[in-house]
């Protein structure tokens, strides 16, 4: 019994160790153990345990140092089998030395010289599922594990070239036959495999993957040139005299080139041939692309040894339709005429790795001075901010969490960002140009002040962390991939591969998380807050410790960043950031990320200003500065709509305490009518004087104007919503004014006004379809109460509505609301205000079509409601007759447009673009509607509504409009309307015409959504829209 | 010079060719010691435009276009924003021969597109309408050849004011007239023509005193748009030279044939042919019957731009031979369509020919919409009606009515006023030149139709 006993608690112990060292299968873990292969290596108890034998827990702990225990020991069994199987009675007494230095490294790793070797072996097999079958196929590669440091790029050269059969110390070095008689290309991979296994120990068994990170990658792309050397001369092999005709030279570009190459991604280079001396060009020409073709099937074509990577060439002048090799002439006239910016951005990376280097480096010094004068070129910005939206745009939506390469933050956004940086300043600090490694280059950029040596760290780091991530993914199977992996086992082993031990699929997440976060912020980091130290007065300390950008390198980058006025731009930061006060501290915080977001917009300078006001005109307030500081949301949202329009600004600068709205969403929320009312109501209580109640009365007016136009730039308002929060804010100001009018009059004459008075809204007013540059059409009536004179009643009412008028367009602070009269019986002829029996009188014997026409859209706004009631009794028969129009009064409803369309267009106004009175324009689709409503109103319910939109699908209701013609006709109403809003927000004022100059047409575009420069689609909508609109309206209204 | 390959109309005009030729320009220009370059472009109506600059000048037009003012050019931009670029096309370069004379100081020319100041294609140019166009055909993996048979009156010069020219000779169809002025001109206009790389198919004398045909060899659609430009041109330079005067009105003599410009054409998807079918009708694919159909189904609202002046109509409805009603047949001669006979053999060479088109047409903008109106019948699948076997103008109206066959819009007034209601046509052309089209037309017709004519004083004065 006891017996039983024993084994069962050693085995448990055995367990123990190896659930302790990491494995998370003990139990299979401890069958491998057991088998044969390591039978020389781990002592088996005869009861099936492991003895806690001192050499068997060593290794059993070394495995536990790898990322993947239970990987590495099936590898471990798989490659001494294969070792060991390796032997047989004809191999030579050395090779069974051989196995048996091997056993003994695995038993007595922590000998001292072993420790390295045994760790690195180890690692690769629980780092690398493709790098253990490469040892289970070559079993004897392992040595190369013995040695710690990193062979240079001379040494892989050579090797490679002597495994393909060629002299290294050549000139030309020509492949022969391959090591072990294997063909070249065969040879070839198996040489590079092997000194990747070398390199793959090293970075895996490191203890801070970080840390060789810039070594790993520099060693990869070394081998990966050692690589092309090789395969450029097998290629020189098949040709009949070795290609004596060229001299060719492989040029490497991308990571390639810049020595930070993955594991595996692809190759970029491209070809410079040149005729060797007493052979023709052509000549040349023709055997360096069947060198070129025959290098790059050598790397990528697989064989029974697989293949290496492929080359790709695509970087090439003219791309993939380009030839494949050309001169150095012809290269440098391609980049002197033709060539891109993104072209001449990867030049940057540009260096001789294979083949003739004296002509690579002719190569190099031909074109460096275009890489270098780039940033001047024309469009160079447009090409950036293109370039910056396909870095930053596209990631398949399910990766966007665990992409490491695109998306903003990415990998390729950090080295796109650095290499700009390099082409703006390089241009004219040569100091920048040393070298092409991302690693270095912004190591060069912090160290000659382009950017804070603070941020320049970090960045350091995260970039290096992302690198780690992606090599120690691709190195597992050796795939080319950029996403993190989903599965729990995959996350654990890339977990532990980064020394996070603890709870490694946590941590990871959580290492991620933050690493994204932070680098997220690069843009601000890098191109930003550097512009901050430019205008900064810092301490020689100061400067000295985190760098400063000289004012001429700011104005180069905000000119790149998109910047018009760089220098202006410069003065706002300098304004904006100088100065103890808290308000400058916490702008320096804020500034680096709003510039990148004014950039975003239309008009970064317009936005910059705007900000800088607003900032000078608040002064310290404190929740201001807070809310700026608190509210990331609020601070994008409102350089957001300071750069996208200059209405907002405006606005804002009359009040800047508006500001607030930017703080919560809350504030942004559509109040209903009677709550704006209350709040005009309320601020006009408390003033004594008519002038300034009012005055407050068109403050909350503004305020209400500036909530509408800030929801609407984002996003947060349609336009229906915007036309009925306008139309409300006027609604309350007329109301409140009238309330404050009538008790100045009273005051003035001692007596309580001797009549009911109302104000009836009219057009765009009256449908609640307000328009930011609308003026408030309205009626005024009024009723004489009982037993007042006739003329009393009139005097009072005249009065109280003529200071009304005075009161909401005097001029002062706060805009103006022009309350327009001219809809009234006579016109301007006739006297502002009537009586409710005059307007009775009047439309009995006197009224024009167009009066009844204009009715449709009255609505009793502000005053007595009763009085609005008995108005509307006397005007709904008027606008809704009940019979209808008969044939005359249609003909001149359509007689009247038509003349008004011929003379109401303003001389000189394009008819095609005139947003109003133009072709297929807002007043085309109302009168349409108003026509519909004439005639059918009287008897079809649906189409009694003083909204244009609700008059269009009423008629469709009543089926006197075709549903496709309302369609048209809607999108036109609601295109040229969002366009007059869209014009007085990008201006800041109200214009008629969609405009011609390309700037503000793209402004306007973009207003609407569309991409930048896209301001040909957008004129294109616009005619077509309003141009399908006319064809309904010369149907439908005309009937033509 | 003709064999250059970088100057070979047809499907070896890539990229590749492109570059290369671009090289090639300018080393050209040192070597010819070329002392102009004509910028060339054309305005909304199909005139050829131009702009000399110096060489030196040339290579930044590659690179940024050239600035000129183009409120002046017709339809080409509206007066607030006049400002206009020009970029080169170098695939288009040539040596102008007649241009350069003894001493070699040469004159080359160019064609353009014409760009906004901030560097996006102007829609009112009619190269980027084609472009357009063939950009909408290679989504659906199609390139567009076409194959044009231009015919033209030469009469002798100068022109006179107020005279009814001269015609040239008096000789008939396809007459050979060894010796003759008509030959002499042919002759050294084909070699002018063969020197600019514009391949010349045939030639010969016409039905009309005077009147002759050059067909050219078929190209893509831009090349072929380009070559006629260059055609049109070369012929008036090369008459002048003699003393002659080519003109290619559509209806220059009353009782004469007028002069059209039928145009054969072509989808290729590839090397293939997409009209051809072995074993088919005619040999004739779905493909090819719906782009057909297509063509037939919009042929009257892309008339105003295939037929555009008010003299066209004269050549439309002047019987005989004329394409009045639209209807397609194999090799009917009075079909406004004709698939022509089928040659065996010969896969690739299966074709439609498209009648109505004449010699005054703005051939970016015909193309587009010919093009345009085929494609939307392979888009939506239009069903091709029957073919018509007779000759449609011996039939009475009452029985094309039956067998459905409409006319053509019989006036200018009448095509502007079919076309104005074309989303079709809006759209290939785009907003903007739709607009300035419609608007120059109904303008034309305006001042037509207040003239009084001969016609009219000569039967209404002595009676009225």
């Amino acid at each position: 019994m006891t017996r039983a006993a024993a084994p069962t608690g050693r085995r448990a112990g055995a367990l123990a160790l190896l659930v302790r060292a990491g494995f998370a299968d003990p139990e299979r873990a401890l069958k491998l153990l057991r088998d044969r292969a390591l039978a020389d290596v781990v002592e088996v108890d005869e009861d099936g345990s492991v003895p806690a034998e001192h050499a068997t827990t060593s290794l059993v702990r070394a495995l536990g140092r790898t990322a993947d225990p239970d990987q590495a020991l099936l590898a471990l069994v798989r490659w001494t089998e294969a070792l060991a199987g390796g032997l047989d009675r004809a191999s030579a007494p050395h090779e069974a030395e051989g196995v048996a230095a091997a056993f003994n490294l695995l038993r007595d790793g922590d000998l001292r010289e072993a420790v390295g070797t045994r760790a690195r072996l180890l690692a690769v097999l629980g780092g690398s599922v493709a790098l253990g079958d490469h040892f289970v196929r070559y079993p004897r590669h392992w040595t190369v594990l013995a040695s710690a440091s990193a062979p240079d790029a001379g040494e892989l050269r050579a090797e490679l070239l002597q495994a393909v059969g060629a002299d290294p110390a050549a000139a030309v070095p020509v492949a022969g036959q391959g090591r072990r008689g294997r063909p070249p290309g065969d040879a070839l991979r198996i040489a590079y495999r092997r000194r990747l296994v070398g390199l793959a120990g090293r970075d895996l068994a490191s203890p801070d993957p970080t840390a060789v990170l810039h070594a790993t990658a520099w060693e990869l792309a070394d081998l990966a040139t050692g690589a092309l050397e090789a395969a450029l001369a097998i290629a020189r092999s098949e040709e009949p005299d070795a290609g004596a005709a060229a001299r060719i030279v492989v040029m490497g570009l991308g990571k390639t080139g810049g020595r930070e190459l993955n594991y595996l991604s692809d190759v970029d280079v491209v070809y410079v041939v040149e005729p060797a001396e007493g052979y023709a060009e052509e000549e040349a020409l023709r055997v360096g692309a069947r060198l070129a073709v025959a290098l790059q099937r050598t790397c990528s074509t697989p064989t029974a040894e697989g293949s290496l990577w492929e080359v790709d060439a695509g970087l090439r002048p003219e791309g993939k339709n380009g030839p494949l090799v050309r001169t150095l002439a012809s290269h440098v006239e391609y980049y002197r005429r033709w060539a891109k910016t993104w072209e001449f951005q990867a030049l940057l990376k540009v260096r001789p790795v294979a083949g003739d280097f004296a002509l690579g480096w002719d190569y190099v010094r031909a074109v460096a001075p275009m890489v270098w004068s780039a940033s001047e070129r024309d469009g160079f910005v447009e090409d950036v901010q293109a370039m910056r939206r396909r870095v930053e745009a596209h990631i398949p939506s399910k990766e966007a969490d665990r992409q490491l390469k695109l998306g903003r933050g990415g990998l390729r956004d950090v080295e796109f960002s650095i290499q700009l940086l390099q082409m703006v300043h390089g241009r004219t600090d040569d100091r920048l140009r040393r070298s092409s490694n991302t690693l270095e280059a912004l190591d060069d950029l912090a160290a000659f002040g382009y950017v804070g040596r603070h941020d320049a760290g970090e960045l350091d780091r995260d970039y290096r962390l992302l690198r780690s991530l992606e090599h120690r993914i691709q190195v597992f199977r050796m795939r080319r991939t950029h996403v993190l992996p989903t599965g729990e086992v995959d996350r654990r082993r890339l977990g532990r591969s980064l020394m996070l031990r603890a709870d490694p699929v946590h941590q990871l997440d959580e290492v991620w998380r933050g690493t994204r976060r932070d680098v997220r912020r690069l843009h601000e980091k890098l191109f930003y807050r550097p512009l901050l130290s430019a205008v900064a007065r810092l301490s020689a300390a100061d400067a000295r410790l985190d760098g400063q950008l000289s004012p001429a390198a700011a104005r180069e980058r905000l000119a790149a960043l998109g910047y018009r006025d760089p220098a202006g731009a410069l003065r706002h930061l300098e304004a904006l950031t100088s100065g103890v006060s808290r308000r400058a501290s916490i702008q320096r915080t804020l500034l680096p990320v709003m510039l990148g977001w004014f950039a975003d917009g239309a008009d970064p300078d317009a936005g910059l200003l705007a900000f800088r006001q607003v900032s000078e005109a608040l002064g310290g307030t404190q929740w201001y500065l807070t809310m700026l500081r608190d509210s990331g949301a609020a601070a994008e949202r409102l350089a957001h709509v300071l750069s996208a329009a200059r209405l907002p600004a405006e606005l804002l600068l009359r009040s800047p305490e508006a500001v607030a709205v930017f703080a919560d969403d809350d504030r942004l929320a559509a109040y209903d009518v009677s709550e704006v009312l209350e709040a005009a109501a309320a601020a006009a209580e408390r003033r004594t004087d008519p002038g300034s109640a009012v005055a407050a009365v068109r403050a909350v007016r503004r305020r209400e104007l500036f909530r509408t136009v800030v929801a609407d730039l984002v996003g947060r308002r349609d336009l229906a919503g915007v036309g009925r929060a306008l139309a409300d804010a006027d609604q309350a100001a007329l109301e409140v004014a009238l309330r404050v009018s009538t008790r100045a009059v009273q005051q003035r004459t001692g007596t309580p006004l001797p009549t009911r008075l109302l104000v009836v809204g009219m057009g765009r007013l009256g449908g609640a379809e307000t328009g930011y540059g609308s003026d408030a059409d309205v009626l005024f009536v009024h009723d004489p109460l009982p037993g007042a004179a006739e003329t009393d009643a009139q005097q009072a009412a005249t009065a109280v509505v003529a200071e009304l008028r005075r009161q909401l367009a005097v001029a002062g602070p706060e805009p103006a609301l022009e309350v327009d009269a001219d809809l009234r019986p006579e016109g301007r002829n006739g006297p502002l205000v009537r009586s409710l029996a005059s307007y009775r009188a009047y439309y009995v014997r006197w009224s024009q079509p167009w009066e009844a026409q204009a009715l449709l859209r009255a609505r009793p706004v502000a005053g007595d409601a009763d009085l609005g009631e008995e108005f509307l009794a006397l005007v709904d028969p008027l606008r809704w007759p009940a019979g209808g129009l008969d044939e005359a009064a249609v003909r001149e409803v359509r007689r009247i447009k038509a003349r008004v369309e011929g003379e109401r267009l303003p001389r000189g106004a394009d008819p095609l673009r005139h947003l109003k009175l133009g072709r297929g324009g807002t007043s085309d689709v109302e009168w349409t509607a108003q026509l519909l409503q004439l005639c059918g109103a009287g008897e079809h319910a649906a189409l009694r509504t003083t909204s244009t939109l609700g008059a269009l699908s009423g008629a469709v209701q009543a089926g006197l409009l075709d549903a496709d013609d309302h369609e048209v006709l809607v999108q036109a109403w609601d295109l040229t309307s969002r366009a007059r809003n869209a014009l007085t927000l990008w201006r800041g004022r109200p214009g008629d015409s969609l405009p011609t100059q390309r700037r503000d047409l793209d402004g306007l575009a973009r207003l609407f959504g569309f991409e930048p420069g896209s301001s040909a689609e957008f004129e294109e909508l616009y005619l077509r829209t309003t141009r399908r609109a006319r064809a309904v309206v010369e149907r439908v209204f005309y009937g033509r | 010079m003709r064999a250059e390959p970088w100057c070979a109309p047809g499907p070896t005009t890539g990229r590749v060719a492109m570059d290369r030729q671009q090289e090639f320009v300018l080393r050209t220009l040192e070597e010819r010691d070329i002392r102009f370059v004509r910028l060339w472009f054309t305005d909304v109506i199909g005139t050829l435009k131009s702009v000399a600059i110096a060489p030196a000048e040339l290579e930044g037009a590659f690179g940024e276009g050239i600035g000129f003012d183009g409120s002046a050019i017709e339809g080409l931009s509206r007066v607030s924003e006049s400002d206009m670029l020009l970029k080169p096309e170098p695939s288009t370069f040539q040596v102008l021969p007649w241009r350069s004379d003894s001493e070699h100081q040469g004159t080359a020319r160019i064609f353009c597109d014409i760009l906004t100041p901030d560097g996006q294609p102007a829609r009112s140019d009619p190269r980027f309408v084609l472009k357009r166009a063939l950009d909408r055909a290679a989504q659906h993996g199609y390139t567009f050849y076409t194959h044009p048979e231009i015919e033209f009156y030469l009469f002798n010069g100068p022109l006179k004011r107020d005279e009814l020219p001269e015609p040239v000779d008096y000789v008939g169809y396809f007459d050979n007239f060894p010796g003759g002025t008509t030959h002499d001109f042919r002759r050294s206009a084909i070699s002018v023509l063969e020197s600019m790389g514009i391949s010349v198919e045939f030639s010969h004398h016409e039905g009309g005193p005077g009147q002759n045909e050059i067909d050219l060899r078929y190209a893509d659609a831009l090349t072929t748009a380009d070559n006629i430009m260059t055609f049109r041109t070369v012929l008036k330079e090369v008459a002048g030279e003699m003393g002659l005067f080519a003109s290619f009105m559509p209806k220059p003599l009353q009782g004469h044939p007028g002069s059209g410009m039928h145009t054969h054409l072509s989808l290729f998807d590839g090397d293939a042919n997409a009209f051809y079918e072995p074993g088919a009708e005619y040999q004739l694919s779905r493909t090819g019957r719906q782009f057909i159909a297509g063509i037939l189904r919009h042929a009257a609202e892309i008339t105003a731009v295939t037929n555009q002046f008010v003299n066209s109509y004269k050549r439309l409805w002047a019987g005989g031979e004329a394409p009045s009603y639209v209807c397609w047949g194999h090799n009917n001669r009075s079909a406004l369509v004709r698939v022509p006979m089928y040659k065996p053999s010969k896969g690739q060479s299966v074709r439609v020919e498209y009648r109505a088109l004449d010699s005054s047409a703005n051939p970016y903008l015909a193309f587009a919409l010919l093009l345009t109106a085929g494609l939307k019948g392979i888009e939506e699948g239009y069903d091709l009606p029957d073919g018509a076997e007779d000759d449609v103008w011996s039939l009475t109206d009452a029985e094309r009515r039956s067998m459905g066959i409409e006319p053509l819009p019989q006036s200018l007034e009448h095509a502007i006023a079919i076309m104005e209601r074309s989303e079709l046509v809006a759209e290939a052309l785009g907003e903007g030149v739709f607009d300035f089209f419609l608007r120059n037309k109904r303008q034309e017709w305006a001042e037509y139709r207040s003239q009084v004519t001969p016609f009219e004083l000569q039967r209404y004065l002595p009676l009225l």
